[in-house]
C-alpha cells in the first residue's frame, strides 16, 4: 500500500465516506499532523415575505424525508441539507412584524423606537445590537490566522435604494446598519479594483518613461537631477507592481458582461453574477462571512421570468384558500431555492485552495426569511434551511424544535466557529444556549 | 549685527533667506573666531594665488573646493602651503582651514554661494490638489458670484419636499432653530408634519478635515459636495440619538454645495391623519461644524451662500508635506512617498472620472458618437492639464493608442492616469521656451491661484496677448480680484504672521479662567476678519493693517477684551484708542500665540517682528535654553527676567535686536489682554530698534512700533519680498538685481496697496524683464543669473 497523499485519500483508505468527511475533519484526532485547522465560512441568504408552509416544510423528521415543491431544487444536496422547523423570532417591541422580522433576524434584539411607521404597531428605528454575521466577522478578524482582507461582504440583489428598517439585515452595532451592495459592478470594483488599477498602471509606464526622457533632454544639468530621481522612482514603481502582481488574487479576475441595468427583470442575471462573485471572493479568501439579500423585507419582486406579474409582497397577503396565489408563492420560493442550489453547486465545484475538498465542505449557507408565512405575518417557524458542511453540523436531516427562540440558533452559528458566546442579542431568549442536536 | 564679515552681511541682506541661518549655524561659536582670524591670514598669504574667494587666480587656476574636513585641510596646509621651504604654522593653518571651509571650500559653502536661479519645481501638494479639482471640474467658479450670505430655506407642509406644498421660502443666516411643539410659523404648519430643506454653498476657509454636526430630535439628512451618498443620513430616527456627525476633506478657498433636509413626519406608512389633534413633540435643529483644528460652532453666516456651487472633486489620497524650510511651500524635491501619493491620487481621480463619465464628460452612455466625443474630452483634459496645446507625439502615442481599446471608458481612464503622472502635468513650465505664452499663463495662474490657467487665460495665451505687458497685467488684475486670488493672499498673510498652521493655545486655567478653546477659535476668526476686511477693501492698505485700531469681537471675546458688545452678539468691528490696539501686531490672537501658558513672551514676539516683519536674519540660539520660570523670580517683571536670562555674551548679539522690540508689547498679557501692572509694578513698554543703516529708533510703546512698521522702508520691503517668495516660490534675486527695488518703489506708488503688489509681483514673475529666452536645444544651464 502506498502512502496516502492527502487527508481525503487517507480517510478513503480507512473507509470513511465522503459525507462524513468534513464533520470528521473537525475532530482533532482526524486532522493531519501539523496541518492548519480548516477554514470555516458562513453565508446568510435572505428572501422575503414568508413561505407557503404546506409546500415548504418536509412532513418527516430525521434523516429520511422528502423535499417538497419549494425545496425541490436542493435535491442534489439533500444529504448536505439541514432543515430546522420550529425556530421562532421571539423578539418583541417597536416596529411591525416585517421590520422586526428582518431587523431582529440576525441581531436577536429589539429595534430602537424611531420614526419608521409600519402598517401596524408603533414606529421604530434601527436594531439595537450587532448582527451575528458581524459578531463572527469580528471574531475572525481579531485573530491574525483567520483575518481576511474584508472580513465580511454584504451582497444584495435589487435592494431598494432607500435605507430604512425594511431594507437592512446586517448591523455593525446598535444603530449601525450595513448597506448591502446590490450592483455587481460596484462589488467587482470593491473586490478587484486594485488589481485592475495595477494592470492599468503597468500599461502607461512605457509612455511615462518616454515622456520623462524627452523632458530630461530639454532641461539644464542642474534641473536634470530632480528628473533623474523621478525616473528612478518610476523604475521602482514598476518593480513594486511586479511584486504586487505576484501576491495578488490567486485566481483569474472574472469578467462581467457590460451594460446590465439594475431593474426587476434583470434579477436572475444579477443573482447569478452576485453568486459568482461571492464564490470567487471566498476562493480568494477575501472574506469568510457573507450575506446575500434578495430585495428586502416586504420585497416586491415581480418574477415575470416565471410568468408571474404580481409583486411578491402583494401575493403574500392572499389567503390560504387562494390556490392560484399559493401556487405562485410556491414557485417564487422554489426560484429562491434554485439560487441557493446554484450557490451550493458553485461552492461544491470550487476546490478548497490550499486544502482538500471543495468550498462547500467548509462553508455553511443559512437560507432564511423575515416571516414564517406572509398572510399571517407570523414570526413563528421562521424558515431556516442550512446547506454545506462548514460548521460541523450533522447534515442530511429534517429537524423540529417546537418553537425555540432563534437567538439560540444564532449562538450555534458562533459556536460553530469556535466562538463560544454565552448569549447573543436579548439574553432573555438565549435559554439553554446553542440549539441541541445540531452536531 | 548678526555677522561681522562684509561678504556674509551682503549675502544675508540680499537673499534674506533662512537657508543661510541653517547653514551658518553649523559653524558654531568657537570656530567663528577662527574664521575671522583665518580670513586675515588668507588675505595676506593665500589670496594672491587662489583668488579672494578661492575661485583661483594667476598662481593657481583651480577653485578651492572639496570635501576634506577642517582638520584634514589644516594638516595639508601646515605641511605644504605656501609652497616652498617654510609652511604655515599649525595654529594659523587651523584658522585658515576654518575660514576656507566655511566660506567656499565645503559642499555646503558651495551650495550657499551658488547664484540665485529659477529651479525646476514640481507642483506643491496644494497646487496638485487644486489643479486636479479644476481639471475634473472644468473650472467652475471657486465661489459662486453671489454677495449674499446665508442659506436658502424652503418650508413644506408635507414630508417629501413637494413644491406644491411649499408655504415659505426665505434666507436664513444660519441654521439654529427651536420650533418648540409648534410649526416654524405658528398656524401655517401642522405641528406633527412639516419638512424643511436648506440649500446653498458652504465656504471652506482652510484645507483639511471638516466635521459637520447636525442636532435634531427628528429625521435629518445632510449632503455636502454632492448628491450621493449623504454625509449624514439620519432619515431613520432611531433610539435617543439626536446628534449626528460626518467628516470630509475639503480644499480651502472654495465653496461646496450643501443641502440639509429636516422632516418632523414619520417615514414609511403615512400616519398624519391619526395624529391630528394629538400633542406634538418638540422640534429643533442646528447645523454646526468643526473647521480643521478649531472648535465646534454653528456654521456662521459669513461661510454660507444661498446659491449652490457645482460639486468639486477633492483628491483625498494623503501626501507627504512639502518642504517649508524657507517659510513657504515649495516643490524642489521628489521622494518615493511623493511618487506613491501621486500614483494613488491619479488612480483615485481616474476611478472618479470613469465612475461618473456621463456627468463629467457630458456624453450619454448611448450616444452614437460616444467614442469620438470621449476622445475629444480626453484631448481637452490633456490640454488643460499640460496647460498648452497637445503635441502631435502625445496625440499619436497616448491619445490614439488609448482609443484603440474596445471600451472607450477604459481609454478615458488610461488617459487620465497617464496625464496625472506625466512630467508635463507634475512639473512647472517644463515644456516649451521659458517665455512662450503658455508658460507665462502657467506662472500667472500658479502664482495667483495655485492652480492651472483657466479657459480665459489659455485663450489669452493662444491669442498671443500675454507677451504684451499691459494685457498681461489686465489678466493679473482679473485674477487677483477673484476669490482664489484672495485665498492665496490670505494664506500668505497667515504664514507671514506665523499662524498658517493653527497653533495650540492652552493657558493657565487659574490665571485665565475664561480663556478656553472656543475663545482661541474665536480669536482666529477675529484675526481672519481683520485681514479680510483690510486687504480685500479697495485701498488694501498695508499701513492700515499695521495701524488699525479696531478689533472684530463677538460677545464672548468682548467679555475678555473689552468693547460694548452684547453677550450673544456675532462678530462686529469695535474701535479702540491707539493706546489699546495698534495694528495687526497687537491682535490678541498673535499676542496670545506668542506667549507662554502663564506669561507673555517678549522673545517670541520680538522674533516675529525681527524675522517676519522686518525681514532680518537671526541665527538659532547657540545653546538650547529653557525659559526661566516666573516662580523662580517672583518679584521680577517679565521684562526683568528676560533681560537677566539673555545677559550672557553668547546671547546678546541677537537679543539686543529681539528684546527691545518684544518689550514694546509688554502691556499685553499671555492672552493678549491689556494690563497696566505686572506683579504690582508698572509695565515698562519702551523699546528700540537699530536699523540696517545703523540708525537707532526709540519706541514709547506698541503704538510707536506700529507706526514705525507702517512707515519703515525696511518693513515694507520685507513684506514685498516675502510676498514674492510665497507667490512665486523662487528667490527674487533670480529675477534680476532690480526686481526687488522696483517692486518696493511700485508698492509705494500704489499707496502700499497689497492687492496691487500681488499684481506687480506676478506681472514681473510671469514674464521676467530681460530674461534670456531658453532655447529648445539642450543648454548647459537653465537659469537666470544675477551675478
Amino acid at each position: 500500500m502506498t502512502t496516502p497523499k492527502t487527508r481525503r485519500d487517507f480517510l478513503r483508505d480507512i473507509g470513511v465516506s465522503a459525507t462524513a468527511l468534513p464533520f470528521l475533519l473537525n475532530l482533532p484526532c482526524f486532522a493531519a499532523p501539523g496541518a492548519l485547522p480548516r477554514k470555516r465560512r458562513l453565508i446568510v441568504m435572505f428572501s422575503p415575505d414568508g413561505v407557503v408552509p404546506g409546500t415548504f416544510w418536509p412532513d418527516e423528521e430525521g434523516t429520511e424525508f422528502t423535499l417538497k415543491e419549494s425545496l425541490k431544487p436542493l435535491t442534489p444536496f439533500k444529504d448536505r441539507t439541514l432543515i430546522l422547523r420550529g425556530v421562532s423570532d421571539r423578539v418583541k417591541g417597536d416596529g411591525d412584524n416585517h421590520m422586526r422580522g428582518i431587523g431582529c433576524l440576525l441581531t436577536g434584539i429589539e429595534l430602537f423606537p424611531g420614526n419608521v411607521q409600519g402598517g401596524s404597531d408603533t414606529p421604530a428605528g434601527w436594531a439595537s445590537g450587532l448582527s451575528i454575521d458581524q459578531e463572527i466577522k469580528n471574531y475572525l478578524q481579531k485573530n491574525p490566522k483567520t483575518r481576511t482582507r474584508f472580513g465580511s461582504l454584504e451582497f444584495g440583489v435589487m435592494v431598494p435604494e432607500h435605507a430604512d428598517t425594511w431594507t437592512r439585515m446586517s448591523y455593525a452595532g446598535p444603530n449601525k446598519p450595513l448597506p448591502p451592495i446590490d450592483d455587481p459592478y460596484q462589488m467587482f470594483g470593491k473586490l478587484y479594483g486594485q488589481s485592475k488599477d495595477r494592470e492599468m498602471l503597468k500599461s502607461v509606464l512605457d509612455d511615462l518613461r518616454e515622456d520623462l526622457a524627452r523632458v530630461r533632454r530639454n532641461v539644464g544639468a542642474e534641473d536634470r537631477r530632480i528628473l533623474e530621481e523621478h525616473t528612478s522612482l518610476v523604475r521602482e514603481m514598476e518593480q513594486d507592481l511586479r511584486e504586487a502582481g505576484r501576491t495578488a488574487v490567486g485566481h483569474a479576475v472574472p469578467t462581467l458582461p457590460a451594460g446590465i441595468k439594475r431593474d426587476n427583470d434583470a434579477i436572475p442575471v444579477i443573482s447569478k453574477l452576485q453568486i459568482d462573485l461571492l464564490v470567487n471572493s471566498f476562493a480568494a479568501d477575501f472574506a469568510r462571512v457573507a450575506t446575500l439579500q434578495y430585495t428586502n423585507s416586504v420585497g416586491q419582486a415581480r418574477m415575470t421570468w416565471l410568468g408571474i406579474t404580481e409583486g411578491q409582497h402583494d401575493l403574500s397577503h392572499k389567503p390560504d384558500n387562494d390556490a392560484d396565489a399559493q401556487t405562485k408563492l410556491t414557485k417564487i420560493n422554489a426560484w429562491y431555492c434554485e439560487q441557493l442550489a446554484y450557490l451550493a453547486r458553485r461552492l461544491s465545484e470550487t476546490r478548497e485552495p490550499g486544502g482538500t475538498g471543495s468550498l462547500l465542505d467548509n462553508t455553511l449557507i443559512v437560507w432564511t426569511n423575515e416571516l414564517g408565512q406572509g398572510n399571517s405575518h407570523t414570526l413563528e417557524n421562521i424558515p431556516f434551511v442550512l446547506v454545506g458542511n462548514g460548521l460541523g453540523f450533522k447534515m442530511g436531516r429534517s429537524l423540529r424544535y417546537g418553537g425555540v427562540p432563534h437567538n439560540r440558533l444564532l449562538m450555534s452559528l458562533a459556536h460553530g466557529f469556535g466562538h463560544r458566546v454565552s448569549r447573543f442579542g436579548n439574553p432573555n431568549y438565549c435559554g439553554d444556549g446553542p440549539l441541541p442536536n445540531l452536531t | 549685527m548678526t555677522s561681522t564679515s562684509p561678504l556674509r552681511f551682503l549675502r544675508t541682506f540680499l537673499t534674506g533667506a533662512s537657508l543661510i541661518v541653517a547653514l551658518a549655524a553649523t559653524a558654531g561659536m568657537g570656530s567663528g573666531r577662527d574664521v575671522s582670524a583665518g580670513e586675515r591670514v588668507y588675505r595676506q598669504q593665500c589670496a594672491s594665488c587662489h583668488g579672494d574667494r578661492g575661485q583661483g587666480g594667476p598662481g593657481y587656476a583651480a577653485p578651492l573646493t572639496g570635501t576634506r574636513t577642517v582638520s584634514e585641510l589644516a594638516k595639508y596646509i601646515a605641511t605644504s602651503m605656501p609652497p616652498g621651504p617654510k609652511h604655515c604654522p599649525p595654529a594659523e593653518a587651523k584658522k585658515v582651514a576654518a575660514f576656507i571651509h566655511e566660506r567656499f571650500y565645503s559642499p555646503v559653502a558651495q551650495e550657499r554661494n551658488r547664484p540665485a536661479t529659477i529651479a525646476l519645481s514640481r507642483l506643491t501638494v496644494k497646487q496638485f490638489r487644486n489643479a486636479v479639482a479644476d481639471l475634473v471640474g472644468a473650472f467652475h467658479p471657486a465661489v459662486p458670484n453671489d454677495p449674499r450670505r446665508g442659506l436658502r430655506g424652503e418650508y413644506f407642509r408635507n414630508r417629501d419636499f413637494d413644491v406644491k406644498e411649499r408655504v415659505l421660502e426665505r434666507e436664513d443666516p444660519e441654521v439654529r432653530f427651536d420650533f418648540g411643539t409648534d410649526g416654524p410659523v405658528p398656524g401655517q404648519f401642522a405641528p406633527h408634519h412639516f419638512s424643511i430643506a436648506w440649500s446653498g454653498s458652504v465656504l471652506a476657509p482652510d484645507t483639511g478635515e471638516y466635521e459637520f454636526i447636525v442636532r435634531s430630535e427628528h429625521a435629518v439628512r445632510l449632503y455636502v459636495n454632492g448628491d450621493a451618498p449623504p454625509l449624514i443620513d439620519a432619515w431613520v430616527k432611531s433610539g435617543n440619538d439626536n446628534e449626528y456627525r460626518g467628516s470630509l476633506f475639503l480644499l480651502g478657498g472654495r465653496a461646496y454645495p450643501i443641502r440639509l433636509e429636516f422632516s418632523k413626519s414619520t417615514i414609511g406608512v403615512d400616519d398624519s391623519e391619526q395624529k391630528k389633534g394629538k400633542p406634538a413633540p418638540k422640534a429643533s435643529i442646528s447645523l454646526s461644524w468643526k473647521r480643521p483644528r478649531l472648535t465646534e460652532e454653528v456654521i456662521p453666516q459669513r461661510c454660507l451662500i444661498p446659491t449652490p456651487n457645482a460639486p468639486t472633486f477633492v483628491v483625498t489620497s494623503p501626501f507627504p508635506p512639502d518642504d517649508r524650510s524657507m517659510g513657504y511651500e515649495r516643490g524642489d524635491s521628489v521622494s518615493k512617498a511623493w511618487d506613491e501619493a501621486t500614483t494613488a491620487a491619479a488612480l483615485e481621480t481616474a476611478n472618479y472620472v470613469t465612475a461618473r463619465l456621463p456627468e463629467i464628460t457630458g456624453v450619454p452612455p448611448d450616444a452614437p458618437d460616444r467614442r469620438a466625443r470621449l476622445k475629444t474630452f480626453c484631448r481637452d483634459f490633456m490640454t488643460r492639464a499640460f496647460r498648452r496645446p497637445l503635441s502631435p507625439e502625445k496625440e499619436r502615442n497616448v491619445l490614439d493608442r488609448a482609443f484603440t481599446s474596445a471600451d472607450p471608458a477604459i481609454a478615458v481612464k488610461r488617459v487620465v492616469l497617464f496625464t496625472l503622472k506625466s512630467p508635463g502635468f507634475l512639473y512647472r513650465e517644463i515644456d516649451g521656451a521659458p517665455n512662450d505664452p503658455y508658460n507665462i499663463a502657467s506662472r500667472l495662474s500658479f502664482g495667483l491661484w495655485d492652480t492651472l490657467p483657466d479657459p480665459e487665460l489659455l485663450r489669452a495665451a493662444a491669442a498671443g496677448e500675454l507677451t504684451d505687458r499691459a494685457r498681461l497685467r489686465q489678466q493679473a488684475e482679473r485674477m487677483a480680484a477673484d476669490p482664489r486670488g484672495w485665498n492665496k493672499v490670505r494664506e500668505f498673510l497667515l504664514a507671514w504672521l506665523k499662524v498658517d498652521t493653527v497653533p495650540d493655545m492652552v493657558k493657565n486655567k487659574s490665571l485665565y479662567p475664561d480663556f478656553d478653546p472656543r475663545v482661541a477659535s474665536d480669536l482666529r476668526a477675529s484675526l481672519e476678519l481683520t485681514l479680510e476686511n483690510v486687504v480685500r477693501s479697495e485701498s488694501s492698505d498695508y499701513r492700515e493693517l499695521m495701524m488699525s485700531r479696531s478689533l472684530y469681537l463677538n460677545g464672548r471675546l468682548a467679555k475678555l477684551y473689552g468693547g460694548d458688545v452684547p453677550a450673544d452678539a456675532p462678530f462686529q468691528k469695535v474701535e479702540f484708542p491707539a493706546s489699546v490696539r495698534s495694528g495687526v501686531l497687537t491682535h490678541p490672537y498673535l499676542l496670545a500665540h506668542l506667549a507662554y501658558t502663564d506669561a507673555s513672551s517678549p522673545i517670541h514676539r520680538g522674533v516675529l517682528v525681527v524675522r517676519n516683519l522686518l525681514g532680518r536674519v537671526l541665527q538659532p540660539p547657540p545653546v538650547a535654553v529653557a525659559p526661566l520660570a516666573p516662580s523662580l523670580h517672583p518679584n521680577m517683571t517679565t521684562r526683568e527676567r528676560v533681560t537677566l536670562q539673555t545677559r550672557p555674551t553668547a546671547c546678546v548679539s541677537c537679543h539686543n535686536l529681539i528684546n527691545p522690540l518684544g518689550f514694546t508689547l509688554e502691556r499685553f498679557d499671555a492672552i493678549g489682554r491689556l494690563r497696566k501692572l505686572e506683579n504690582g509694578k508698572t509695565i515698562d513698554a519702551t523699546g528700540s530698534y537699530q536699523d540696517r543703516q545703523g540708525k537707532k529708533v526709540r519706541f514709547a510703546d506698541a503704538s510707536d512700533l506700529a507706526r514705525y512698521l507702517s512707515e519703515s522702508e525696511e518693513a515694507k520691503g520685507a513684506f514685498a519680498e516675502k510676498m514674492f517668495l510665497n507667490l512665486v516660490k523662487q528667490p527674487v534675486l533670480a529675477y534680476g538685481p532690480n526686481t526687488l527695488p522696483g517692486l518696493k518703489r511700485a508698492f509705494g506708488e500704489s499707496r502700499y496697496n497689497i492687492r496691487r503688489l500681488t499684481v506687480d509681483i506676478m506681472t514681473i514673475a510671469a514674464l521676467p524683464p530681460g530674461a534670456p529666452t531658453r532655447s529648445t536645444t539642450p543648454s548647459p544651464t537653465r537659469k537666470v543669473t544675477t551675478r
